[in-house]
């Protein structure tokens, strides 16, 4: 294989700028475990639902895909609110342990078939004509979208932590996730801040979601691999970590494009399945994590 | 055993097994074998999902190991047809041995760090099903041999095969009842730390209850690869087989002995007819999610215990208005 | 006597009515097709494709005074589905003949179903090597060479180049899929026996979203030639990876999606198809015979133009074609005799005269096509070509 340090180099550079994109899809699955403790599996489904959303916008009326964020956020945000509200507020607490995963999968293949029936499954990418375009930066190539894209995570990551650690409503979600008893005591109402936390880490989803149409090609059935890989990272990350699952984020970013440009693309995320596997049967709480419900 | 369950096997089993002389056609017969096989990965699912309370969301990864190691020793011939069928008992068998010390690891965990896991197992083998090409030939697939079997009664075999490991299943799911592994399995499932304190063999019943499960589930695997004869790692070893099998055994009810029999009778036929008939099957996961959802939020318990409860509330009504009038009149005096 | 006379006229009358409509019952073919599920698009064509010739033949009178019913099911691109499918069409509707479904995937369980009942299969779609291995001499693929000398015809143009001119290194980018990595591999048998050095060989899953950096791993060895065994939308995922990180070889051959007249350049920009090889059977400017009267036929019947209709349309209509041809010669359309005869000549199909080996797979080449001024045209062999093969490869427009 050809290792050279050129090609390393710009397999990292790569890496990163992908490994930033995640970084946000985690970011709002993590958010929702945090509060909820619920693992989002739906989290996925709403990234291809972002993705489809800004495809339309584009094809339909003509609007760039990085001015299209600010519709489908606050339509992500309202599916993420209604999903909570319907279908996981009336779980009783008993059953809420194991059926709340399902039922963010059962959400995730509803939102696959809605999709397939509107869009069928042709492949589509949004190409507003500058999605090849790249620098090149002392050798190295730098395609520009995704250069956009890592900056535009940093500052949603930047706007997310903003809210969590400087509103009312953050102080009210970080408060819930610390101890939810307390919170409560102190006027904290969970079910709305369950709602809202929700939807904003669904909301999340609606600025990755059109990175994610500008860098590849996606149908409804996409969200398999993608939640696969989320799942990776918000587990390594720490359940609950957005910190940790930036990193965890850049970790994989990197790790995987090394090993499909440089060695084998079939095993490139095989590795990270391994690591998993290990991570939760040996530290169920992930690297960086709060202590997990339902792990000794 | 009461009466009334002896009597439900026997007519149930009964009619199943004089089936193919009665009405054979061989796309009946093509239509039960699926069914059947469904019926039993969901209690098979049961075992470890229902009466042990870890629900697994990557038993496909079971079911994938059965297919392969069936077309894997069978690709190139199956000799008179049988041979498959006498290796499945030894795959069962093998799979659950092998598996115990992955239960034993995985079932450390609980609940949905638990499911995680399985899903990871279930990636992991999926990516050796696709990679390990040399083994089980990859995305190019792996065939098994064409059995000998004469065309009129070509399905007969794999239909009492299939027939047989549901036996095999609902015999376990019955015996775990009946004896102090259910019992165990029950104290596990409502609050594992108690049974652990009190004294329960937690881990012993736990790891019984893995390996039941697993190895039934590739049993059922190997005579799927038979019948269909040639298979891919994306349908050996596919999510969708899990959310059938749990979505069953949720639908009828779990830990419950005919339970996810219900389930899989209600969803597999509807589902093939939907997809025949009408070419529906854009609306398939549609409603395959709908009805997820539908029977989580309106049904958590399933069928036949909500049934059974309800009729249960309606007795104890009964004999409490009987009991309000004798009391009346009683009183009364 | 004049009444009785009468009555017994009319009744004869009426028992040759009733034997000529008792002696054409519609032939029923049956097909399961990927209406649904990840093969949707192609199944759909291959419909199209069904239906037209149904129409046609009807209107032509039938066959053998028969009119065609085509019962098209939908499998939802599932092996477990088509069987099941298969098995109700021939032992429960009791169809006369049966067409194959779509994808090598769905082929092979099919096949053998058919195979058991006797019934011919004629498929237009099932052509990966595996398919082939299966030795069933009741599978006929329509199109003119197993998938897997996709690449075969490519292979001659670059080895029939003058020693100087040839490609010294080259790359194998593959996607992990029946149909598609064993063209590239048939590639590289032959390149690598003339001496031409691989740099790189690798298969990616299928999905993969982001190409960019295998390609980056492709671009870092630097090869002259690359061979990219494809599907659609990793076709242009590839491409549109090789745009960004600026790699341009020398020759670029994918074996599908490149050679898609409509999709390609909409999919990564017209600009950028320049100098891209690919194989094809069919494609609208075929000078085959029927094929002018085919593509009209299809626009009349479903609208848009020439450049909408998809291969596997025209694929799907040459297996009704074949029927059609067998019907003529034989007289008979029993499945039997189907069998029999298709292993014998050469039959006319709009993807080429088609004949098969004992096992199934057809006898004949793939057409190559290069992209050379926004348009796909036949470059090779030259005695058919429309236009001389263009190389070294352009730059990408961007």
């Amino acid at each position: 294989m050809p290792w050279s340090l050129h090609a390393l180099v710009q397999a990292v550079i790569l890496g990163v700028l992908t490994g930033g994109v995640y970084a946000l899809m985690a970011s709002g699955q993590t958010l929702i475990f945090g509060i909820m403790k619920v693992v989002n599996l739906a989290q996925a489904a709403f990234v291809v639902l972002a993705a489809y959303l800004t495809y339309s916008l584009f094809t339909l009326a003509g609007i760039d895909p990085f001015l299209s964020i600010l519709i489908t956020t606050p339509i992500l945000f309202a599916v993420g609110v209604a999903i909570q509200w319907t279908l996981l507020r009336v779980l009783r607490p008993e059953d809420a342990a194991e059926l709340s995963l399902l039922v963010t999968f059962a959400a995730a293949l509803g939102l696959e078939g809605l999709l397939e029936l509107v869009y069928n499954t042709t492949f589509r990418s949004i190409q507003p004509g500058y999605e090849n375009f790249s620098w090149t930066v002392l050798g190295y190539q730098v395609n520009m979208v995704r250069f956009f894209a890592f900056l535009l995570s940093l500052t949603m990551l930047g706007l997310l932590y903003l809210i969590l650690h400087r509103t009312k409503f953050g102080r009210a979600v970080r408060a819930t996730v610390q101890n939810p008893m307390s919170a409560q005591l102190l006027g904290v109402n969970p079910q709305r801040v369950a709602a809202l936390g929700f939807g904003l880490g669904a909301a999340t989803a609606a600025a990755a979601g059109a990175i994610f149409g500008l860098i590849s090609p996606f149908n409804p059935g996409s969200h398999y691999d993608l939640i696969s890989r989320l799942l990776t990272i918000v587990v390594l990350g720490g359940l609950g970590s957005i910190g940790g699952s930036i990193i965890a984020a850049l970790v994989m970013g990197v790790g995987s494009a090394v090993v499909a440009a440089l060695a084998s693309p079939i095993w490139s995320d095989f590795a990270f399945f391994v690591v998993l596997l290990l991570v939760l049967l040996l530290r169920p709480r992930g690297l960086f994590g709060a202590r997990v419900r339902g792990a000794i | 055993m009461t009466a009334a369950g002896l009597l439900r096997a026997v007519i149930f089993f009964g009619a199943l097994t004089l089936l193919p002389f009665v009405f054979g056609e061989q796309w009946v017969l093509n239509s039960l074998i699926f069914t059947l096989m469904y019926v039993g990965l969901a209690s098979a699912w049961n075992l470890l999902g229902g009466y042990a309370g870890y629900p697994s969301l990557g038993h496909a990864a079971f079911f994938g190991v059965g297919a392969y190691a069936i077309a894997i020793v069978f690709e190139n011939s199956v000799g008179s047809g049988y041979p498959p069928f006498f290796l499945l008992p030894l795959i069962g068998l093998a799979t659950a041995l092998l598996s115990v010390p992955i239960g034993w690891v995985a079932m450390r965990t609980r609940a949905d760090v638990f499911a995680i896991v399985t899903i990871t197992l279930l990636f992991i083998a999926q990516t050796l099903a696709f990679n390990l090409r040399a083994v089980t030939g990859g995305a190019q697939g792996i065939s098994v041999a064409v059995p000998p079997f004469p065309v009129e009664t070509y399905n007969w075999p794999f239909y009492y095969a299939v027939l047989a490991l549901l036996a095999l299943a609902m015999g376990i799911s019955f015996y775990f009842r009946r004896s102090k592994i259910g019992l165990s399995l029950s104290a596990v499932r409502a609050d594992e730390d108690k049974a652990h304190g009190v004294g329960v063999r937690v881990t012993g019943v736990k790891l019984i209850a893995f390996g039941a499960s697993v190895g039934l589930t590739a049993m059922l695997g190997g005579v799927w690869a038979y019948y269909v004869g040639f298979i891919y790692p994306q349908f050996a070893v596919d999510p969708l087989v899990t959310i059938g099998m749990v979505l069953m055994a949720f639908l009828g009810g779990r830990a419950t002995l005919w339970g996810p029999v219900i389930g899989a009778f209600i969803l597999v036929p509807a589902q093939q007819y939907f997809a025949y008939e009408f070419g529906a099957s854009h609306v398939y996961l549609v409603a395959y999610a709908a009805i997820f959802l539908i029977i989580m939020l309106l049904l958590p318990r399933g069928i036949l215990p909500t049934i059974s409860d309800r009729l249960r509330m309606r007795r104890r009504r009964r004999q409490g208005a009987q009991a309000k009038s004798h009391g009346a009149i009683g009183g009364a005096k | 006597m004049r009444l009785l006379k009468l009555c017994t006229t009319m009744a004869a009358a009426l028992v040759v009515a009733g034997a000529a409509s008792a002696a054409s019952p519609p032939v029923k073919i049956g097909i399961s097709l990927s209406l649904t599920g990840d093969f949707a698009d192609p199944g759909k064509a291959a419909q199209r494709g069904y239906q037209l010739w149904a129409a046609e033949i009807n209107k032509a009178g039938g066959l053998l005074g028969r009119q065609v019913e085509i019962k098209v099911v939908d499998d939802a691109s599932s092996p477990d589905q088509v069987v099941t499918n298969y098995q109700n069409l021939i032992t429960q509707d009791k169809v006369d003949i049966v067409f194959g479904p779509f994808s090598s995937l769905l082929t092979i369980p099919s096949a053998r179903v058919a195979k058991r009942y006797g019934y011919a299969f004629i498929e237009p779609a099932g052509g990966g090597p595996k398919v082939f291995q299966q030795h069933l001499d009741n599978l006929f693929f329509v199109q003119p060479a197993p998938v897997v000398k996709g690449g075969d015809v490519f292979a001659d143009y670059i080895l029939a180049l003058p020693a100087d001119q040839r490609p010294k290194t080259a790359a194998y980018a593959k996607l992990d899929d029946p149909f598609a990595a064993p063209i590239a591999d048939y590639v590289k048998g032959r390149f690598e026996a003339a001496g031409i050095k691989t740099v790189y060989d690798q298969t990616y899953p299928s999905e993969s979203a982001d190409l960019t950096p295998i390609v980056s791993g492709i671009a870092a060895a630097n090869p002259d030639v690359v061979v990219s065994g494809t599907q659609s939308s990793d076709a242009f995922a590839q491409v549109k990876a090789m745009i960004q990180l600026k790699f341009n070889p020398k020759w670029l051959f994918m074996s599908n999606g490149a050679n898609s007249p409509t999709e390609f350049p909409d999919k990564v920009g017209a600009k950028n198809t320049e100098g891209v090889f690919s194989s094809s059977d069919w494609y609208p400017d075929s000078p085959v015979a029927g094929n002018k009267e085919f593509i009209a036929a299809y626009i009349a019947m479903y609208g848009g133009s020439a450049a909408d209709i998809d291969s596997t349309s025209a694929e799907a209509y040459s297996a009704g074609m074949i029927l059609e041809e067998v019907a003529k010669k034989t007289g008979s359309i029993d499945n039997a005799t189907i069998i029999k005869t298709l292993h014998n000549g050469a039959w006319h199909t709009l993807v080429g005269d088609l004949s098969w080996d004992a096992d199934g797979a057809p006898n004949g080449e793939y057409l190559l096509v290069q992209w050379i001024g926004g348009k796909m045209l036949l470059v090779y062999p030259a005695s058919v070509a429309q236009h001389p093969p263009i190389a070294p490869k352009p730059a990408w427009g961007g």
